[in-house]
């Protein structure tokens, strides 16, 4: 069976060599279409790594502009913290933000030297239960906060997270669109290019056929051909997507998201690098799979 | 061997290319199937092989009947049959070693049993210099001879020869029908049609002659007459 198997194989690349310009056209156009959508499948990860901790740091902070005394502070914590959405409420200072901010800073920290300690206002930064992550929660404790009239500049990244998501949307269908486009143009073109093959071996392939040859026996180099065609288009894909990663998308991409707090870009893991080739190999197979069905058809009329 | 029961067979309706032809050959025979051009010859080699099927009647080979055999049986069928044909039908992008190996390849054999047989088919037909040859590199004459090398390597059950020596000259026909009776002697069993009377005349066996779809002659050449007859075609 392996020596078998080494014989369809020996045989599908030595028909690609026989016609190396059709199978370039193939590995190219499963390539390029492989390669876009990893291109929208590695931004689509980094934005959904962004909301996801967006979504882990739903937070509401309300500022306040006088700061009452420690003992009233610690009444209005307790009542918000009595809320069921509400995990933990943190008092923080005018010199406690002065102080993060600075930390932020880093190395710019000599921009606010010279400013009053008390230049930030005191804040509470509540932070959501785990059970009650979820944009709903958090309009529900807004709402309460709002009517409690202690609380009036509330700060919540709800608009941004819904603009996010909806981006996020936005990226994932025309991403699954183009890709699809693409990779149903690849599969037309491979199912082509072994067909054009297959018309340039008729006589071949019916001399075959009467010497004994069963459909299969004549069928497996060409669907072997067409799968390494595709194998061939998924490492080219992965190859020139982790280039271009590389060279263009961790810079481009790094810099927009770096702005909304994430350090670092990430490429396809190495299970989705495994299923681009995996993809290439299955476009590969299918295409001369459709070739194949309506053109051998030889053992009588 | 084989058996032919009323076949006819019509490419288009009101048009049989052969007309209720019954026939029967016996294992180790060698029949001459000649009619001029036309007469269904081929059409009824091509029943034979199952590139074809009969609109009408049955065929018999080896006690089974083919007509029922589906597209998955036919190859298995082709495996105990030797084909040559006209145009020789040789796979044109692989070697002579390469073309006469195909059909052992595909029946399973190992590899240095396929180059054993693959050598001594083409030795028998004074080819085994023209291995890594490829098949247009060769004369016609030598094409034909590849041809029949790859018919005779699998030791078929019959063999099934269109017009063999139609292209080729004088020599090279006798050298050919040499290997047909050396096959014969063997116990392979061979139909073959020509129009050659010439070569009825030199090798004189049974000759069944077809005319107009219709088996029209089905005789043993007991007299150098019946030779000349069909020589007529």
């Amino acid at each position: 069976m392996i020596l078998r198997a080494g014989y369809f194989l020996k045989r599908a690349l030595r028909n690609m060599r026989q016609s190396p310009v059709l199978s370039l056209a193939s590995i190219g156009t499963v390539a390029v279409a492989l390669a876009l959508l990893a291109f929208f499948a590695i931004a689509v990860l980094n934005v959904q790594q962004l909301t996801a901790s967006w979504n882990e740091n739903l937070a509401i902070v309300a500022y306040l502009d006088d700061v009452p005394e420690e003992k009233i502070i610690k009444g209005w914590i307790k009542d918000v913290e009595s809320y069921p959405e509400v995990a933990k409420v943190n008092f923080i200072s005018r010199k406690a933000a002065f102080a993060r901010f600075a930390e932020r800073l880093g190395d710019d920290a000599d921009l606010i030297e010279g400013l009053g300690a008390d230049v930030l206002p005191a804040s509470l930064e509540i932070s959501l239960a785990d059970d009650w992550h979820s944009e709903s929660a958090l309009a529900t404790v807004v709402e309460r906060l709002r009517k409690d009239h202690r609380f009036d500049d509330l700060q919540y990244g709800q608009g941004w997270l819904e603009k996010l998501e909806a981006f996020l949307l936005l990226l994932r269908v025309s991403g699954s669109a183009l890709g699809g486009f693409l990779v149903f143009a690849a599969l037309v073109i491979v199912a082509n290019t072994i067909k054009l093959t297959l018309y340039a071996r008729q006589d071949e392939l019916e001399a075959m056929a009467m010497v004994g040859g069963t459909s299969l026996f004549i069928k497996l180099p060409y669907l072997v051909e067409g799968a390494l065609q595709g194998l061939l288009g998924g490492v080219t894909a992965l190859g020139l997507s982790f280039l271009v990663f590389q060279v263009i998308l961790q810079k481009s991409l790094g810099s927009l998201l770096l702005i909304t707090g994430i350090d670092t870009i990430h490429f396809l893991p190495p299970v989705w690098q495994g299923l681009l080739v995996a993809g290439g190999g299955l476009i590969g197979l299918l295409g001369s799979l459709f070739a194949l069905r309506k053109f051998v058809r030889f053992g009588s009329s | 061997m084989i058996q032919l029961f009323n076949v006819s067979k019509a490419y288009q309706r009101d048009q049989n290319a052969l007309s209720d032809v019954t026939l029967k050959v016996e294992k180790g025979e060698f029949v001459y199937l000649t009619g001029p051009s036309g007469a269904g010859k081929s059409t009824l080699l091509k029943l034979l092989y199952c590139a074809e099927r009969p609109t009408r009647g049955q065929i018999l080979v080896n006690g089974r009947n083919i007509t029922r055999f589906g597209p998955a049986r036919i190859p298995y069928l082709r495996r105990n049959l030797g084909i040559i044909f006209q145009d020789f039908k040789l796979l044109k992008r692989r070697t002579i070693f390469e073309n006469v190996a195909f059909p052992l390849e595909i029946q399973g054999y190992k590899r240095f049993e396929i180059s054993k047989k693959v050598y001594q088919a083409l030795k028998n037909v004074g080819l085994e210099h023209r291995l890594s040859h490829h098949p247009l590199q060769l004369s016609g004459g030598e094409q034909q001879r590849v041809a029949v090398a790859r018919a005779l390597v699998v030791d078929p059950l019959i063999l099934l020869a269109d017009e063999p020596t139609g292209n080729l000259d004088p020599e090279v026909t006798l050298d050919i029908m040499e290997l047909f009776k050396n096959a014969n002697a063997r116990g392979t069993t061979i139909i073959m049609a020509t129009h050659d009377r010439g070569l009825i005349r030199q090798f004189p066996r049974r000759i069944v002659s077809l005319d107009a779809g219709s088996l029209a002659m089905d005789d043993l050449p007991l007299f150098k007459g019946t030779a000349d007859m069909a020589g007529q075609f």
